[in-house]
């Protein structure tokens, strides 16, 4: 049974065009290569 | 490929790097994930699973951010469902990966070609967030007002969609939530929250849910308890066959009492205009009735005829034609002798047929033509058979000379000397009889011959 009011809340503003700016540059591009890189630098730090 | 730690190029069959040494083989797997990943998206977004696709996607870029494919085919979807800024954004940031040679190019320029359509997406953007806002506010018709407005200008959105299915069924228009529920289902399968509504609409206990929530709990509470009925085997409906009865009467009745008489009324030969005028008719048959006997008696008068026809008929002697072939055989057998010499003709042949033609089966002219015929023949072969009946006679042949002169007197019945000779012969004979008769003949017939002295003294002579 669905509560119209909490469902209602679960929507989100769509991003306008003149937000696209901001969305793209505070995107968080973290994948896991560089989670493999920071591994990496941290190994060769330890050595 | 390239390193991850030095950044230079490198094989990809390598292990490690050649330059810097560091071991790859986690670094490998983790790009063939993130390709595994895109290849999974792009497999359910060629069959509409739009939602899944896009979690496949995110995965394959949370694995390696810089596969600019799934970046871009991310964006392509965000674009197919309304989210205009979410997917310009997918591609901005996969031609910063990768400037050169990116697809993402051209879908940039192709949205940004067209700003008045980037304009009518980005209202519709806008409204939508308004009418979030409404429905928030408890504003639902307002919002549904927007949301309306919204889909018709992007009618991709889903997420605008979505909260004017979830407005409907929260003011209790199912049916509408329905039908963009469906369009929403043809944009995108496999979308979570559109099944969860559909599912919602589908099941007995979401319809009413709005209305009367207690009711709808007894409701669903009595829909659960099914009363379990004893067993009856059906029995043959007799109202059926009953109401069918009653049906063919009623035709039957309709027919008797509304067409029946109109088709009566229609047809010429009941027309009451016949029997108006029963004088006339009377007349009429009489008249018929004096025709009848009028060609009774004359149908006997007829047959009469017929019947004196028919006897004249029976009477008429048919010429034998027969009789004229013989007549034209004679007429060519003399022909033939006239084409002869005199001296060479002998027509004794022709005369001899002549005797055998019964003159009654000619007409007049034929008769002539036999008389001339006769005329011209008759006297020379009548003389040639006297003449040899006179020597059979000389001779003692007194039967043979009979013979002779007898068609000598059939040629020529006047030839007293025949007649004459006759008698001698038969009284030669010894034929007393024939013998008077012919010496009788010469004395009665030729009174003025030389013949009758000598006849009557023969006669004298046997009586």
């Amino acid at each position: 049974m669905i509560n119209f009011d909490e469902e209602i809340e679960k929507f989100q503003p769509s991003l306008e065009i003149e937000q696209a700016e901001d969305v793209i540059t505070n995107n968080d591009l973290t994948d896991m290569t560089d989670i493999l890189k920071e591994l990496l630098k941290g190994n060769k730090d330890n050595q | 490929m390239i390193c991850p730690n030095c950044g230079s190029n490198m094989s990809e069959k390598r292990k490690r790097c050649e330059r810097c040494g560091v071991d790859l083989t986690i670094y490998k797997k983790v790009i063939r994930i993130s390709n595994y990943n895109y290849n999974s998206g792009l497999a359910k977004a060629k069959v509409r699973d739009l939602s899944g696709a896009i979690i496949a996607l995110r995965r394959s870029l949370d694995f390696n951010k810089k596969n600019t494919n799934a970046r871009n085919l991310l964006g392509l979807i965000y674009y197919e469902m309304g989210e205009v800024v979410a997917a310009l954004s997918e591609w901005v940031i996969s031609r910063h990966i990768q400037p050169l040679d990116n697809d993402a190019d051209e879908y940039i320029n192709k949205v940004q070609s067209n700003p008045t359509k980037l304009d009518v997406l980005n209202q519709a953007i806008k409204r939508y967030n308004t009418a979030l806002k409404y429905a928030k506010q408890g504003s639902d018709d307002l919002a549904i007002i927007q949301l309306k407005k919204v889909v018709s200008l992007n009618t991709h959105f889903i997420r605008a969609y979505q909260l004017l299915v979830l407005l409907h069924m929260k003011t209790g228009e199912n049916e509408k939530a329905k039908k963009y529920l469906f369009k929403v289902g043809k944009i995108d399968v496999s979308n979570t929250l559109t099944l969860r509504y559909m599912q919602e609409l589908e099941s007995p206990a979401g319809k009413d849910i709005n209305a009367n929530p207690e009711a709808e709990q007894q409701s669903s509470i009595t829909n659960t308890i099914i009363p379990i009925s004893s067993y009856k085997e059906d029995k043959p409906n007799i109202m059926a066959f009953v109401n069918l009865v009653i049906g063919v009467i009623i035709g039957i009745a309709v027919t008797a009492i509304l067409i029946i008489p109109t088709v009566k009324k229609n047809n010429p030969s009941d027309d009451n205009s016949s029997y108006t005028d029963n004088a006339s008719a009377v007349a009429q048959l009489e008249e018929k009735d004096n025709e009848i006997s009028t060609l009774n008696s004359e149908k006997s008068e007829l047959k009469d005829q017929i019947t004196k026809l028919q006897a004249q008929i029976d009477n008429t002697v048919v010429p034998d034609t027969s009789a004229y072939e013989t007549l034209l055989s004679v007429m060519n057998l003399y022909l033939t002798e006239l084409s002869k010499p005199e001296s060479e003709r002998d027509y004794k042949e022709i005369a001899d047929t002549l005797t055998t033609i019964d003159d009654s089966q000619f007409s007049d002219t034929s008769l002539s033509l036999l008389a001339t015929l006769r005329a011209t023949t008759y006297p020379s072969i009548a003389e040639q058979h006297y003449e040899t009946g006179h020597n059979l006679y000389s001779d003692g042949k007194y039967e043979e000379a009979l013979v002779e002169l007898s068609k000598a007197l059939l040629l020529d019945p006047q030839d007293v000397d025949a007649v004459y000779f006759s008698a001698r012969a038969y009284d030669r004979l010894g034929d007393k009889k024939n013998a008077i008769t012919y010496y009788n003949k010469v004395i009665s017939d030729f009174p003025n011959s030389k013949r009758v002295a000598e006849a009557t003294d023969k006669l004298a002579l046997i009586q």
